[in-house]
C-alpha cells in the first residue's frame, strides 16, 4: 500500500529573510515501501527542512522530491506530520483532535466516529476521549498527536523529533508503542532526531547528515530484533558506530561537535 | 471544575450533590458583588447629604419606580437594548470578518492598519454632527455613526489576534488537509477568539459613548414625540438644573452595561478560558 518516497540532488535554502544560506545540498535519498529511517544530525543540519519538503510545505531550489512516483507540489493527506510540540488544537476536544484531519479529508459522520475510536483505544486514550489537550500529561499529548497522525493511514509518516521535549520515562514508553505501531501499519516512517541512540533505537536504517549546509556523510542499516530500547547494548554499541561517523566528519572541518548532550549537539 | 466532574458518567447522586454545591458556589461568588454594592450606596448617601444638588438614592429610588411606573424605564431600556444590540451586531460581524481579511493579507494590512489606529484613537463622536448633516439626525444617522465607529477596534483586534496565532498551529492545520476557508474558520478563528473577545469588548464601550454622545448632539434615539429617551432626560435636566431624573436613567444605563457584561463578556471569556486550559482546575500536568 505504502509506496517509496526518492529525493534526487535536492537542495534547499534556510526560509527567511537575509543572504540566502543553504540547509540541504546535493542530498540524494530513496526510502522503500514499509521502511522505518532515521535522519540523525546536529542542530541545523536541515533534518526539519528534509521533512518540510517531503510534507509540501516548501519546494527545493534544486533537484525533485518524488512520493509514489508523483513530483511533490504542496501539502496532502498521504503524508502527515508529527511535530516536536504536540501541536493539538487546545480548543478541541482529544476525540474531535484525532478526527480533524479526517474531517477535511471528507470522510462521513460514521466512519470518522470509528476510525477516531480505534486509534483512541490503539494508543491508550480511550478514557480521555473528551478531555482537551491541557488535561493530559505530555506524554499523553504526544500519544494523541500520534493517533491524529496513524488515523489519517498515510502513505508517509513525517516524525519531526516528536519525543525530544518528553520525560524519559515516557520517551521510552512511546519509542516502544510506535514501533509496535509501526510494525501492524506498515507505514513508511521518516523520523528526525538529534539523538543517535533514538535513531538506532527505532530506525531500519539510520541516515546521518552533517551540517554547513547539510548532507548525507553515511548510512547505517540496523538489523537488530524489535522493540528496541535505547539502553540494549548492542543499540548501544551501534550508536557508537554512528557517532564515529559525526566525529570524522568533524574532522574534516564539518561542524558536529563533540561534547555529548549540550543542546543544539548531538548526542549519543 | 473538579476532577470528580471530569470523569465521565458521574452518579445520579452526585449530580445533585453537585447542583446543590453549584448553587452555593454560585452565592458565594456573588456575595462580593452585593458587598460593593452596599458599600457604593452608602458612599452615594453620605455624598448627596452634603451636596444640595446631588440627588438622593432614596431619591433616585422613587424616581425609578415612577419611571417603571409610566413605561420610561422600560422605554429607554428596550430602545438602548435594541439600539445596541442591532449596531454592536453590525460592528461585531463587519469588524470580525474585515480584522480576519486583512490579517490574513498582509499588502492590506499595511495599507489599512495605519489609518484604522488613527479612527481607533480618535472619539468616534466626532462624526456624528458630520453625519446628522449629511444623512440628518434620524435614528439611522446615529446608528451608521456607532456601527462604523466601533469597527475599527474590532477590526485592528481581530487583525493582531489573527497575526499572533502561533504557526505551528497553521502548519498542524495544513498538514491535515485543512484548505484556505478550512483553516480560516476552523484553526485561525478559533486560536483568535480569546483576542477577538477583547477587541468585541473594547468595540461595546465605543459603541455605548458614541450612543450618548448621540443623545446629546442630537437626541435621535429619543423620538421626537414622546421625549422619554435619554437624550430628553440630558435636556430636561440641563434646562432645571434637577438631576433625580437624570440619576435615575444613569442608574439604568449601569444595569444595563453591568447585565451586558455578567451575562454575556464574562461568560465567554470564563468560557474560552477553561476550554483552552487557562484557569488552573487542579488537574495532573
Amino acid at each position: 500500500m505504502s509506496s517509496p518516497v526518492l529525493l534526487t540532488d535536492v537542495a534547499q535554502q534556510f526560509a527567511g529573510r537575509g543572504p540566502a544560506r543553504l540547509a540541504l545540498d546535493g542530498v540524494t535519498l530513496s526510502i522503500a515501501a514499509g521502511e522505518f529511517i532515521c535522519v540523525v544530525g546536529p542542530s541545523g543540519c536541515g533534518k526539519s527542512t528534509l521533512l518540510d519538503l517531503v510534507a509540501g510545505h516548501t519546494r527545493p531550489v534544486r533537484g525533485s522530491v518524488v512520493v509514489d512516483g508523483a513530483k511533490v507540489t504542496g501539502p496532502g493527506l498521504d503524508r502527515v506530520m508529527v511535530f516536536q510540540e504536540h501541536a493539538l488544537f487546545p480548543w478541541l476536544s482529544v476525540r474531535d483532535n484525532v478526527g480533524f484531519g479526517l474531517k477535511n479529508a471528507g470522510i462521513a459522520d460514521a466512519e470518522r466516529e470509528a476510525t477516531v475510536t480505534e486509534w483512541l483505544a490503539k494508543v491508550g486514550l480511550s478514557d480521555a476521549a473528551d478531555l482537551h489537550p491541557h488535561q493530559l500529561s505530555g506524554g499523553m499529548r504526544q500519544r494523541a498527536a500520534l493517533a491524529r497522525a496513524f488515523a489519517m493511514r498515510p502513505q508517509v509518516l513525517l516524525m519531526d523529533e516528536p519525543f525530544s521535549a518528553l520525560d524519559a520515562p515516557s520517551r521510552d514508553r512511546l519509542h516502544v508503542e510506535l514501533q509496535d505501531l509501526w510494525q501492524e501499519t506498515g507505514t513508511t516512517i521518516i523520523f528526525v532526531t538529534h539523538n543517535v541512540r533514538e535513531a538506532v533505537a527505532l530506525g531500519s536504517r539510520v541516515v546521518v547528515l552533517s551540517s554547513g549546509p547539510g548532507h548525507i556523510i553515511g548510512e547505517v542499516a540496523v538489523g537488530l530484533q524489535r522493540p528496541r530500547v535505547v539502553e540494549s547494548d548492542r543499540v548501544v554499541a551501534l550508536a557508537r558506530e554512528v557517532r564515529g561517523l559525526l566525529d570524522a566528519a568533524d574532522q574534516l572541518g564539518i561542524s558536529a561537535p563533540r561534547g555529548g548532550s549540550e543542546d543544539g549537539h548531538v548526542s549519543i | 471544575m473538579s476532577a470528580s466532574e471530569v470523569t465521565a458518567g458521574a452518579q445520579p447522586a452526585d449530580a445533585s450533590a453537585g447542583v446543590v454545591r453549584e448553587r452555593a458556589q454560585r452565592g458565594r461568588k456573588a456575595l462580593p458583588i452585593l458587598v460593593t454594592g452596599v458599600v457604593i450606596l452608602a458612599l452615594w448617601a453620605l455624598t448627596s447629604a452634603f451636596v444640595d444638588t446631588l440627588p438622593s438614592p432614596a431619591d433616585t429610588g422613587g424616581e425609578l419606580v415612577r419611571m417603571a411606573k409610566d413605561g420610561q424605564l422600560f422605554s429607554i431600556f428596550g430602545r438602548v437594548t435594541a439600539f445596541m444590540g442591532i449596531c454592536f451586531a453590525i460592528a461585531a460581524v463587519g469588524g470580525v470578518a474585515l480584522g480576519l481579511l486583512i490579517g490574513a493579507h498582509p499588502a492590506l494590512d499595511r495599507g489599512l492598519s495605519p489609518y484604522l489606529a488613527a479612527l481607533q484613537g480618535m472619539p468616534t463622536s466626532m462624526w456624528i454632527p458630520v453625519a446628522a448633516v449629511v444623512l440628518g439626525t434620524s435614528v439611522f444617522s446615529l446608528g451608521a455613526v456607532v456601527s462604523i465607529g466601533a469597527m475599527p477596534a474590532v477590526m485592528l483586534a481581530t487583525r493582531s489576534a489573527v497575526k499572533s496565532v502561533p504557526p505551528l498551529l497553521i502548519r498542524a492545520g495544513r498538514t491535515y488537509g485543512a484548505d484556505r476557508g478550512t483553516l480560516m474558520r476552523h484553526v485561525v478563528l478559533p486560536a483568535a477568539l480569546p483576542g477577538i473577545t477583547t477587541g468585541l469588548e473594547l468595540g461595546w464601550s465605543i459603541a455605548f459613548r458614541c450612543l450618548v454622545a448621540g443623545e446629546i448632539f442630537s437626541g435621535a434615539l429619543s423620538g421626537s414625540v414622546s421625549g422619554t429617551g435619554i437624550g430628553s432626560v440630558i435636556a430636561r435636566s440641563r434646562e432645571t438644573g434637577d438631576l433625580t431624573e437624570m440619576m435615575a436613567t444613569i442608574m439604568i444605563v449601569l444595569a444595563f452595561t453591568m447585565l451586558v457584561d455578567r451575562l454575556v463578556f464574562a461568560r465567554v471569556h470564563h468560557r474560552l478560558r477553561v476550554s483552552r486550559g487557562l484557569v488552573d482546575a487542579g488537574l495532573p500536568h
